[in-house]
């Protein structure tokens, strides 16, 4: 393979990777609160991406304008999801990890098929976006706008959330609940009220990560499946509880995929993605920037 | 711990026996089933739900009592329906000989998985797993010997018990998967008795505790994931002789990783009627959903699947086991 | 009772009755012929299962009315040598998974006393189904699962009335050359599949067709079917520029690959694709504006309705069911179930083994097909040899039928974008 595209095959790797760090974040920030996996994170994306695909074809607005009104509907879907399922799996004593992880299982299965049931199976793609088939042409480098675009936000959106984390009352109390829920309770935060928020800005990040790649991405109700996966690993390579993390984690994870297939057949592609996560746990137990 | 106190002695010895008797009564009932049960249909479940009971009983082994949750148990499964086929097909060893085949490939496989990766903890060990399984799947997809993405085909052959082809005839099949449910029953019952259940049990409740009491803590999860593993195998190759068919999808994938930690889960996480119970739900469940309302293809039957399990592991987060009142706790 | 016990058992309760409620409403009719359909109606393929519905439904409509056509089973209103006995069918979901495939099977055989059994779409689905049809005597026919090997496990009970992955790629490469015949260069091949049976048994085919007639595979990729990305897959296409692109994907897979491919500015010199996505509504819904000029192999044209203007009655049948044309997949559904029905009626019983020396007696001329086959017999094998399929190449936002000559409306526009 020649200089170039060796460097376009780095520059495609970097944006996923950008993208692959935002659909993550949502997951990792959840994580970082309460300790809880949410496995139904990729129904969530699978939401947000019909959410975005519908409002286009309601309001006929460019997806890349609906991605804040995609992020406040999927906050308050994601507010509701704990408020409805998510506080009573907090409340269990024994085995609360397990007991989480399948109801939110559960809770994936039933998005599939509610989804199946309210917009069919049929596979939807978004037509009208102004970046839909516009690249960028760079010496021989193609930047597709919508992968660029998506890379932007993703790079905006970690920008928002530190500053939202480290310079507002908010974060802190945030900050301030995950890492000792007993002591937040004394100076008088609402534990649950925190937690709410929590799932709703999770899934609010959810709700860009959607917006972003239904630019680009098809739509149907198992479109979750191609995402979650790489979501799960890239959270635990970041480390889990660091949502920065999450960010550097998804790009390395968008270039080793990328790079294993140009020098692997691209069917064994994972298997880079796969081998990466375990050589780093190996060594570093916390993943990249784990807490603990 | 009971004290050395006759009284107590003597009832802990009537609590093993009364056990023993239960579980006893509860396998006869089981394997007389069929003799109730005629609908083919009716069977197939039945196959299925104490297949799932015994892998998910295997699952228990290393999740529940021993506390390291895995997220891969799939791999195990596909090394044991793989290697009993290939057996089978290739060289015509009877799918009995390739069970145990495929359970020793797999304790081997899961000592050198359990080598580095336990010394990671909670969630880092549970994804590492998931990884290991996922990459065994595509190199599976990828392997002409096996037949790669096209699968195993078993012959069309005649009724037999050695080679356990039944056009058929559903109760070998269920007396097959009975008989695992219930070596793995034994398995967890007599090793959770022993000095290797209390170890499992410290590594669980804590493992740092555990090392400081003198608990040998990486053997500990090494023997647990051994005996785990050779189960999860065998159940895949009685898997691959009733279906007779396999592809890396059909066996591997990791949905069947959930669905085998899922009864233990919703049944009772380590207790030894949990995976029975937590199967007896969920696979039937499963299965009517989809047969009665799964042809409708609106999804539905999805909905009301996933709602069920979610409701069930809310509103039991102990497990279903816990509803059947005691008479005292367990120890 | 706690209200979490409650909660739990009402759901339970629920379940059951849902289950007892199916379970009555089984009660056969008197005079009633019903055919088990097993088709994927959830998970990534379930728009398949969900058009093949709409397919076999319309089949039913034909069979069990009155039509003034000559299309199989149109004429009478229901089977009449079965004293006009109506046809339903019976669907399950096999969740693309064998297993689950395999139990619906014996489930419909056993307790819904199916005659004869549809379906499967999925190949890997297909071959146990075949299994449990033939072990319980019950004919099976396999509609749309194209897999070459389905037909060689010397099967009594299956049946396939479509062409396999073989005689659909051999079509491709009879038209390769004729139009090297006519002088246009076509040297390099590339082939772009996806890693389930589909798409490796389809490259297997491509492969050794090409070496037989003197074509190079300059490029091979065998991609990871469902990825979120193929960037790097197209790079590599990109790089060798075949003189024909070969693609075999589903849906999903080929709406990312033709959008990856006009992202990193490769336009191939031609498409020739192994249906699938290639053939679905959802592909040109969503980038048909950089499809122009794609070929792509089927078993069924739209165009042969100026030749048999009932195919565009049926048409509008299966529209308004499902608000779409027919299409390959749905054509073989529709066709299959038809043709089933017809047997049955020949056999004048509900009896498996008449039903199946019915099927293998089976002769119909195409004109009374909708499709474009020389005719419909059944090898002792159970695979039609006379399914020869079309190549249909997407032109001004719809297709035309471009191969073989004696069904093709236009020429072939060749190179795609000349």
């Amino acid at each position: 393979m020649t200089a170039t595209a060796l460097l376009q095959v780095f520059a495609s790797g970097l944006m996923t990777g950008l993208i692959y760090g935002l659909v993550a974040s949502g997951l990792s920030l959840i994580f970082g609160l309460m300790e809880v996996v949410n496995f139904a994170h990729g129904e969530f994306l699978m939401l947000a991406m019909f959410a975005t695909f519908g409002l286009v074809v309601f309001t006929g607005i460019d997806p890349g304008l609906l991605a804040p009104l995609v992020a406040a509907a999927m906050f308050v879907f994601g507010a509701a999801v704990y408020a409805l399922v998510i506080r009573f799996a907090m409340r269990v004593e024994t085995n609360r990890g397990m007991v989480q992880i399948f109801a939110t299982f559960g809770l994936s299965i039933l998005m599939q098929g509610a989804a199946q049931y309210l917009f069919s199976p049929d596979y939807r793609s978004i037509r009208t976006s102004w970046l839909g088939e516009r690249t960028l042409h760079v010496g021989g480098v193609f930047l597709p706008w919508p992968l660029l675009f998506g890379g932007l936000v993703s790079i905006a959106t970690f920008g928002g959330l530190y500053l939202v984390m480290t310079r507002t009352a908010f974060g802190k109390a945030l900050e301030a609940t995950r890492e000792d829920q007993g002591a937040v309770a004394l100076v008088g935060i609402d534990c649950n009220r925190m937690f709410a928020l929590g799932w709703g800005l999770g899934a609010a990040l959810v709700g860009l990560a959607g917006a972003v790649l239904a630019v680009f991405y098809y739509v149907f109700p198992g479109v979750g499946a191609s995402f979650s996966l790489i979501a799960y690993v890239t959270v635990a390579l970041g480390g889990f509880g660091s949502v920065f993390g999450a960010l550097a984690a998804g790009i390395v994870v968008g270039l080793v995929e990328a790079f294993t297939a140009v020098v692997l057949p691209p069917e064994l592609k994972s298997l880079g993605i796969y081998a990466l996560y375990l050589v780093i746990v190996f060594l570093r137990p916390a993943g990249l920037f784990g807490k603990f | 711990m009971p004290h050395g106190e006759a009284a107590t002695a003597e009832s802990f010895r009537s609590a093993r026996v009364r056990r023993f008797l239960v579980a006893a009564l509860v396998f006869a009932a089981l394997a007389l089933s069929p003799l109730a049960i005629r609908s083919v249909y009716l069977q197939n479940v039945l196959v299925l739900t104490l297949l799932y009971a015994a892998v998910s009983q295997s699952w228990n082994i290393l999740g529940g009592y021993c506390g390291q949750i895995s997220l891969g148990h799939g791999l195990y499964f596909g090394i044991g329906a793989y290697a009993t086929s290939v057996l089978f097909v290739t060289w015509g060893i009877l799918p009995w000989g390739g069970m145990i085949v495929g359970g020793v490939l797999a304790v081997a496989v899961a000592l050198l998985i359990g080598y580095p990766c336990f010394r990671l903890q909670g969630h880092y060990f549970a994804i590492a797993t998931l990884v290991i399984a996922q990459s065994g799947l595509v190199l599976m997809q990828n392997w002409d010997f096996v037949g790669a993405a096209r699968g195993i085909q078993w012959p069309f052959g005649p009724d037999s018990w050695w080679t356990l082809q039944f056009a058929r005839a559903k109760t070998p099949y269920i007396e097959v998967s009975l008989a695992l449910l219930v070596a793995s029953w034994l398995a967890t019952v007599l090793i959770g008795e022993s000095r290797w259940g209390y170890w499992w049990r410290a590594v669980k409740d804590d493992a740092l505790a555990a090392e400081s009491l003198g608990v040998e803590v990486f053997r500990s999860k090494m023997a647990a994931a051994g005996v785990s593993a050779f189960f999860t195998a065998v159940g895949g190759g009685v898997y691959a002789a009733f279906l007779a068919y396999i592809d890396p999808d059909a066996v591997m994938s990791f949905r069947f990783s959930l669905l085998f930690a899922l009864p233990a889960v919703l049944g009772g996480i380590g207790t030894p009627w949990g995976p029975l119970v937590g199967a007896a739900v969920l696979v039937p469940l499963g299965e009517f959903s989809r047969s009665y309302l799964g042809g409708s293809g609106s999804g539905l039957d999805l909905v009301i699947y996933g709602a069920l399990v979610m409701a069930v592991a809310l509103a039991r987060p102990q497990g279903l086991l816990s509803l059947v009142p005691r008479r005292r706790a367990a120890p | 009772m706690n209200r979490r016990q409650i909660l739990t058992g009402g759901a339970s309760a629920a379940v059951l009755a849902a289950a007892l409620g199916a379970g009555a409403r089984r009660a056969e009719a008197a005079n009633e012929v019903v055919i088990g359909a097993i088709y994927p109606l959830s998970g990534a393929s379930a728009d398949v299962g969900l058009q093949a519905r709409h397919a076999s439904e319309t089949a039913i409509e034909i069979i069990n009315n009155s039509y003034a056509f000559d299309l199989l089973c149109a004429r009478a209103a229901g089977l009449p040598k079965l004293g006009g006995a109506k046809v339903r069918v019976v669907f399950a979901d096999h969740q693309g998974d064998p297993e689950k495939g395999r139990s619906e099977a014996e489930r419909l055989i056993t307790s819904e006393k199916v005659t004869a059994l549809i379906g499967c779409y999925y190949s890997n689905v297909s071959a146990p189904v075949s299994y449990v049809a033939e072990r319980y005597g019950v004919p099976f026919l396999c509609a749309d699962s194209s897999s070459p090997a389905l037909s060689r496990h010397g099967l009594k009970y299956f049946f396939r009335p479509a062409p396999n992955d073989e005689m659909f790629t051999a079509a491709m490469f009879d038209f390769f050359d004729a139009e090297r015949a006519k002088g246009k260069k076509i040297e390099t091949l590339g082939l772009f599949h996806e890693d389930t049976i589909f798409g490796t048994d389809s490259a297997a085919v491509q492969n050794s067709l090409a070496k037989a007639r003197g074509y190079k595979v300059v490029v091979d990729v065998k991609y990871q079917a469902n990825s979120p990305s193929l960037t790097s897959e197209v790079q590599k296409l990109k790089t060798a520029n075949p003189d024909v692109l070969m693609p075999s994907s589903y849906t999903s897979d080929a709406i990312l690959l033709v959008k990856t491919m006009a992202q990193l500015g490769y336009a191939p010199k031609n498409i020739v694709a192994q249906a699938a996505g290639f053939a679905s509504q959802a592909l040109y819904d969503a980038v048909g504006n950089l499809l122009g000029g794609v070929i792509s192999r089927a078993s069924f044209s739209l165009d042969l309705e100026k030749k048999r203007p009932f195919i565009a009655t049926v048409n509008d049948l299966f529209k308004k069911q499902s608000q779409r044309d027919l299409d390959d997949n749905s054509s073989r559904q529709l066709m299959g179930l038809l043709v089933l029905a017809d047997a049955i009626n020949r056999a004048g019983s509900k009896e498996g083994a008449k039903i199946r020396d019915a099927l293998a007696a089976t002769n119909v001329p195409a004109s009374e097909t909708i499709m474009p086959w020389k005719k419909l017999v059944f090898g002792p094998d159970g695979q039609n040899p006379d399914a020869s399929p079309v190549l249909l190449q997407y032109e001004g936002g719809k297709f035309v039928t471009i191969f073989p000559d004696n069904v093709a409306v236009t020429q072939a526009q060749w190179p795609m974008h000349a």
